[in-house]
């Protein structure tokens, strides 16, 4: 087992880490910028390293200065979080090159995951279901028309090196189709320098439900069951559930079987996520994570299982040592996603934070790096809390979460805890009836006073 | 940086010889713990080791830290600071030493690479805050230079 991490990230999830390798007796050393000195993971770190100024470059994206900071303190692993490095195959590279161990998957799997086409085309030969589309990149618009009187319209028209929702273009029916390839095409251009772009069905009402999987290096494979995160505003997630209100259990079962076959046929190695658009009962695959992803709580509270331990133990070459057969998904968990920002205008809120209270109680989990006189800096992302709830049911959970919102305060700073106050209200949400569209159409709709 | 013990004698130890000897500063170091005390303008101690209890008040990062004297010459990067060229030859400079604007003081090395610290502007080192091979953060105090 390794006897020093290096945890390499911020917020939250460098607290998550530092957490679970505490639970298990392993030392830490967290890195951080100048404007991170003061962040709760740093102060409960065993060791700390300053690694630049307050820019992402130049801290936490700069590899010579992460892997000096592991060199200088003897650390024997690298955990990378989520976001800034951790799907970078160059740094997994880098960090076994220099002997330590990149807690994660093989740079292979990231390199061919990161790459949207080659992804798309590695789940086609494994049998995962696909949204229909084009067999790689469309060339010109003979090509384009071809591939969309194939699959029908609307189609979507994408950047093979877009991603996070961004560079797509919709077109309607044949008569939209020239206009929309040629303007994708320029757009991919002017915003990723590569305007190679691909055509997939468009999908009018989806939800967005990802599979979340764990497989040692042993040829172990598990999926611990789905998250439904199709609320999203700008193609950010807002709010997570496990499992979905729509799928049973023989539809889970089916797209695990499906998934973990397929990983296994790969050699995955750690924690992975399977992203999938769901309409009308079809799953169509649309990326895969290569790591831990933000809303990884909903999942343990639900399966009883600490990923971040399982992603340590699993890069540490241990077995997993349990098998799909026994893996049970008990109650219901809602995750909220909690911001540095106004809950009407959106408008990002850094500064000191001047009283903070927790929930707490049966059922209520708060995973938070704030702390009462902490300063958010402006540099970052907003996210500044996870609030995590579960029940025995969906319901139970829907009330727990509104006590818990209730009870959360963060003053000196806005947060969105008020907009998460309101959508646990609506009947829509309370039905889980919702698609990936219907929060944006629920944040630009009158404000309830 | 590294958190370890506080060991309150030995600092006031090492004062203590400090003031006797006329020394400008002394360093002690064994496989886990460095201590270094230094003077100037009044002996105390410089760089020092964090406490290890948690919920101890944080000591900021280096960079941060308002005691970073002034005309200090700062870390740019993550590595560990030589004085010398090579083992075994002389240092880059000494305390007292007048150095022009570019002039190479000490060395860090990162990933295999060593990188040379010159100085910013032409003044005298008055102090030498970091060891021989001793690792350094991004922001942390190396030597001050006085014009």
């Amino acid at each position: 087992m390794f006897h020093k991490i290096l945890i390499a990230n911020r917020g939250e999830i460098a607290l998550r880490v530092q957490r679970a390798c505490r639970d298990m007796g392993i030392r830490t050393v967290a890195v951080h910028s100048t404007a991170d000195a003061e962040a709760m993971h740093v102060r409960l770190a065993d060791e700390s390293v300053c690694i630049g100024p307050p820019s992402a470059k130049e801290s936490y994206l700069n590899i010579p200065s992460i892997i000096s900071a592991a060199t200088i303190t003897g650390a024997d692993a690298i955990h990378p979080g989520y976001g800034f490095l951790s799907e970078n195959a160059d740094f997994a590279e880098v960090v076994q090159a220099h002997g330590l161990t990149f807690i994660g998957p093989t740079a292979e799997h990231i390199r061919m995951m990161g790459d949207k086409i080659t992804a798309k085309a590695t789940m086609a030969r494994l049998g995962v279901p696909l949204v229909p589309g084009s067999d790689g990149v469309v060339n010109d618009l003979a090509e384009a028309r071809v591939v969309a009187d194939r699959i029908g319209y609307p189609v979507l028209i994408k950047a093979a090196a877009g991603g996070g929702g961004r560079g797509m273009k919709a077109a309607a029916n044949a008569e939209a189709l020239e206009d929309a390839f040629r303007t994708a095409r320029a757009e991919a251009r002017a915003g990723f320098g590569n305007d190679a772009v691909y055509i997939e069905k468009y999908l009018d009402r989806p939800r967005h439900i990802e599979l979340q999987v764990l497989a040692d290096a042993h040829g172990n494979v598990v999926h611990l069951g789905e998250r439904d995160c199709s609320l999203q505003r700008r193609h950010q997630k807002v709010l997570e559930e496990a499992g979905s209100p729509v799928l049973d259990a023989r539809a889970r079962d089916a797209l695990g079987e499906t998934v973990t076959s397929a990983l296994a046929r790969i050699g995955y190695r750690n924690a992975g996520t399977l992203e999938f658009l769901y309409q009308d009962g079809h799953f169509s695959f649309i990326e895969m994570n290569t790591r831990l992803q933000v809303e990884h709580p909903v999942t343990e509270m639900v399966c009883g299982i600490d990923l971040v331990r399982e992603q340590i133990r699993i890069a540490a070459g241990q077995e997993l040592g349990y098998r799909q057969s026994d893996i049970r998904f008990e109650g219901h968990a809602i995750e909220c996603r909690i911001n540095a920002e106004n809950p009407d205008t959106f408008m990002p809120t850094p500064g000191r934070v001047s009283a903070f209270h927790a929930p707490g109680g049966p059922g209520v989990r708060v995973d938070s790096a704030l702390y009462q006189g902490y300063v958010v800096p402006p540099y970052y992302d907003s996210l500044v809390a996870k609030l995590i709830v579960h029940a025995r049911t969906r319901s139970a959970a829907i009330a727990r979460l509104r006590r818990a919102l209730d009870e959360f305060a963060v003053l000196g700073i806005d947060t969105t805890i008020p907009l998460h106050r309101r959508i646990v209200d609506d009947p829509d949400f309370q039905a889980g009836n919702y698609t990936i569209h219907w929060l944006e159409r629920f944040v630009s709709a009158e404000p309830r006073r | 940086m590294s958190r370890i013990p506080v060991d309150p004698d030995a600092i006031r130890q090492l004062a203590s010889i400090l003031a006797e000897t006329g020394l400008s500063e002394i360093e002690i170091a064994d496989k886990d713990n460095r201590i270094r005390v230094a003077r100037a303008p009044a002996p105390g101690i410089v760089h020092v080791p964090q406490a290890a209890a948690p919920a101890a008040p944080a000591m900021p990062g280096a960079a941060q830290d308002a005691g970073v004297p002034k005309g200090a010459v700062t870390s740019p990067m993550v590595g560990v600071a030589y004085l010398a060229p090579e083992p075994g030859a002389a240092n880059y400079v000494a305390v007292g030493q007048a150095v022009a604007a570019g002039q190479t003081l000490l060395l860090i090395e990162a990933m295999k690479t060593f990188n040379q610290i010159k100085a910013p502007s032409a003044g005298t080192v008055t102090r030498i805050l970091v060891a021989s091979g001793s690792p350094v953060e991004y922001g942390e105090p190396l030597m001050v230079i006085e014009p």
